[in-house]
């Protein structure tokens, strides 16, 4: 087998892994402090992106500020959708499927019609750069970048803020915080927020390398969903090594199986971890 | 259990609205209903089973079964299956698909048993991913078709070529509805008898409090693999019945938005654990869905989800239930004065 194969699996791994991380990472910290997957969270995906695109297309704004817009547009949409829809079906959780899952249903309904089916894409970050002679595009790097930053600034936000701290705490126990004067409900839309933004800022990066359709919501949403299962729910760290694993995995079975099964792989790996560690390599038992 | 013994005029009440609706339905098609509207509502009614499934079985033990559309899938595919490749007809292979999907569901979901809450959801909605992923991929879209599904000839198309060509298409329809609806009163009925009996009670306990159950000698296991065992078997009739009637079975059945979510809405929207409530929501909902088509046309997704988001955030404990019960009550009272 040519050498130039692993050093292309290697670095592509590593690319597809740190989207992986950027997306899975606020869709972790929401289900650990809601103990709820939000099923809208990949409509955010596509809705920052689709938010780029007409800001570029019909205002013909630059592509960071439209960028930038869009990400804040998503923070809030992510919020509007916490308040409205799932802060009220709170002691329902059955409920919060049908809710999340409604609304996202809205947004690619709604794409689809004022947007067709046609994909769409943004403008690369222009630029190629050789890795180890394999040639890269810059956009990658960018997503590495912002990527790795996304990682340590949830981090940090998680360890040394207050706010941080008190998401974490809601985490642990909804009781308990409330017991030391933490407003639940206030963390819960700090979460929101934050989530938003970084399914904003993951649509808004990844759109250039993917195409964009109205349905390109789901596949990222289920990515997450195994990521968070794999990695551990609330698990930080956890994300971290469960999107290196699932990047790897499916960048390596891409290569030996080719297309279509390889896509799977991972979520098979999934469900025998799951079946065996239910509560996922960095979870705790509860 | 021993529930006190009821006046006839009591018990006629009570299933005055049942026989009503069978009635109605029964009926339907000599009013004159046909074409589009009968094709529906041999759907809803074939809906019907697996929103009791998911009723009987989340609803009670809320061990939310997501992979509901994967059981569904399967016995369809089953079913294309063992025609395709066996040469069994259609009308005797539904016999045999049922089976084989339950075994199926049984053996993949019988590991995550043990698991609970989100996490069993999770890893319940994967399957009909991995399902979807291995059903379009390389090797094996080979022999199960891939995107374009599987052919073969629909329920009773031998015989109905032997007709006239006239009424041919009219026979199909008239019969496969009233398959449908005998399949839908039936599954009803035993639903009805499960969902209150001593087994039932189980379920319900089990989703409740599962060590408190186990302390008060439930078998928890036991309870939850029949609860899921008599769930999927539900699903799998559906999907068995559903995939005869409509040749080509595609991917479209396994895909959680069509047979996973209509269902789910039913069952939520309905009231959970109340078999009655999730029958008449799924009625209600799935034919209203078909209505705002002709409407609104391309906005119905959008109105329709708006409308059922605002029904479950102001009763996320359900609100068709009620409403029949408010109702009932009501009707007891005109009658009884």
């Amino acid at each position: 087998m040519d050498i130039d194969i692993y050093k292309y699996i290697l670095i592509f791994s590593i690319f597809h892994s740190s989207t992986y991380l950027m997306f899975s990472l606020g869709f972790s910290m929401l289900f650990g402090v809601a103990k709820i997957p939000n099923l809208a969270y990949g409509s955010l995906y596509i809705f920052s992106s689709y938010v780029v695109y007409s800001l570029m297309t019909y205002l013909g704004l630059e592509q960071v500020v439209a960028a930038l817009i869009a990400v804040s547009a998503a923070g809030l949409m992510s919020l509007l959708i916490g308040e409205a829809v799932v802060r009220p079906a709170l002691k329902m959780p059955v409920s919060i499927f049908i809710t999340t899952l409604a609304v996202a249903y809205i947004f690619e309904e709604f794409f689809r019609i004022e947007m067709g089916l046609k994909p769409i894409t943004l403008p690369l970050y222009p630029g190629v750069t050789y890795v180890l002679g394999v040639p890269v595009s810059n956009h990658w790097f960018l997503v590495l970048v912002a990527s790795s930053l996304m990682f340590s600034l949830l981090v940090a936000f998680l360890k040394y803020t207050v706010l941080g701290r008190s998401i974490r705490a809601v985490a642990e126990s909804w009781e308990e915080s409330r017991r030391l004067g933490i407003n639940p409900l206030k963390v819960l839309r700090v979460a929101f927020f934050v989530s938003g933004i970084y399914a904003g800022a993951t649509g808004v990066l990844l759109t250039p390398l993917k195409a964009l359709t109205p349905t390109a919501g789901w596949g990222p949403l289920f990515t997450a969903f195994a990521i968070v299962a794999l990695g551990g729910v609330g698990s930080v760290s956890g994300t971290l090594i469960a999107s290196f694993v699932y990047g790897f995995l499916e960048q390596t079975m891409t290569y030996i199986l080719g297309g279509g099964i390889a896509s799977i792989s991972p979520l098979i790996l999934i469900i025998l971890v799951l079946v065996f560690r239910p509560q996922g390599i960095m979870g705790r038992v509860e | 259990m021993v529930f006190a013994k009821r006046s006839t005029k009591d018990l006629i009440i009570g299933k005055t609205p049942f026989f009503a609706v069978l009635a109605g339905l029964t009926l339907l098609p000599l009013l004159g209903v046909g074409g589009y509207w009968l094709d529906v509502l041999t759907k809803v009614n074939l809906f019907l089973l697996v929103t009791l499934a998911i009723d009987l079985y989340s609803g009670t033990t809320y061990y939310l079964n997501l992979g509901v559309s994967f059981t569904f899938g399967f016995a369809g595919y089953a079913l294309a299956l063992l025609n395709i490749y066996y040469g069994i007809p259609i009308e005797y292979s539904i016999f045999l698909a049922v089976p084989i999907s339950v075994f199926f569901s049984l053996v993949i979901l019988l590991p995550s048993l043990r698991i609970r809450g989100v996490y069993f959801a999770i890893l319940s909605l994967l399957i009909p991913i991995v399902f979807i992923g291995i059903v379009t991929a390389q090797p094996f879209s080979l022999y199960l078709g891939g995107e374009g599904g599987l052919r073969y000839k629909q329920l009773f198309l031998d015989f109905a070529r032997s007709l006239p060509p006239g009424i041919r298409l009219t026979f199909l329809q008239y019969s496969y509805y009233y398959i449908s609806l005998v399949a839908a009163v039936i599954g009803y009925l035993i639903a009805y008898k499960i969902g209150f009996s001593e087994f039932g009670f189980m379920l319900r306990a089990v989703g409740q409090d599962e060590e408190l159950a186990e302390s008060v000698g439930i078998n928890t296991l036991k309870v939850k693999v029949i609860g899921y065992l008599i769930s999927s078997m539900y699903v799998s009739v559906a999907g068995a019945l559903y995939a005869s009637m409509r040749s080509p079975v595609t991917v479209d059945l396994v895909v959680p938005a069509n047979t996973l979510v209509p269902p789910l809405t039913s069952a939520i929207v309905g009231g959970l654990g109340t078999i009655i409530g999730p029958a008449i929501a799924n009625y209600m909902l799935l034919l209203t869905y078909e209505s705002l088509w002709g409407l609104i046309g391309r906005w119905r997704v959008i109105v329709y989800m708006l409308l059922l988001i605002t029904i479950v955030v102001i009763k996320p404990q359900g609100l068709v239930f009620r409403i029949y019960l408010d109702l009932k009550k009501r009707l007891r009272g005109v009658l009884l004065e």
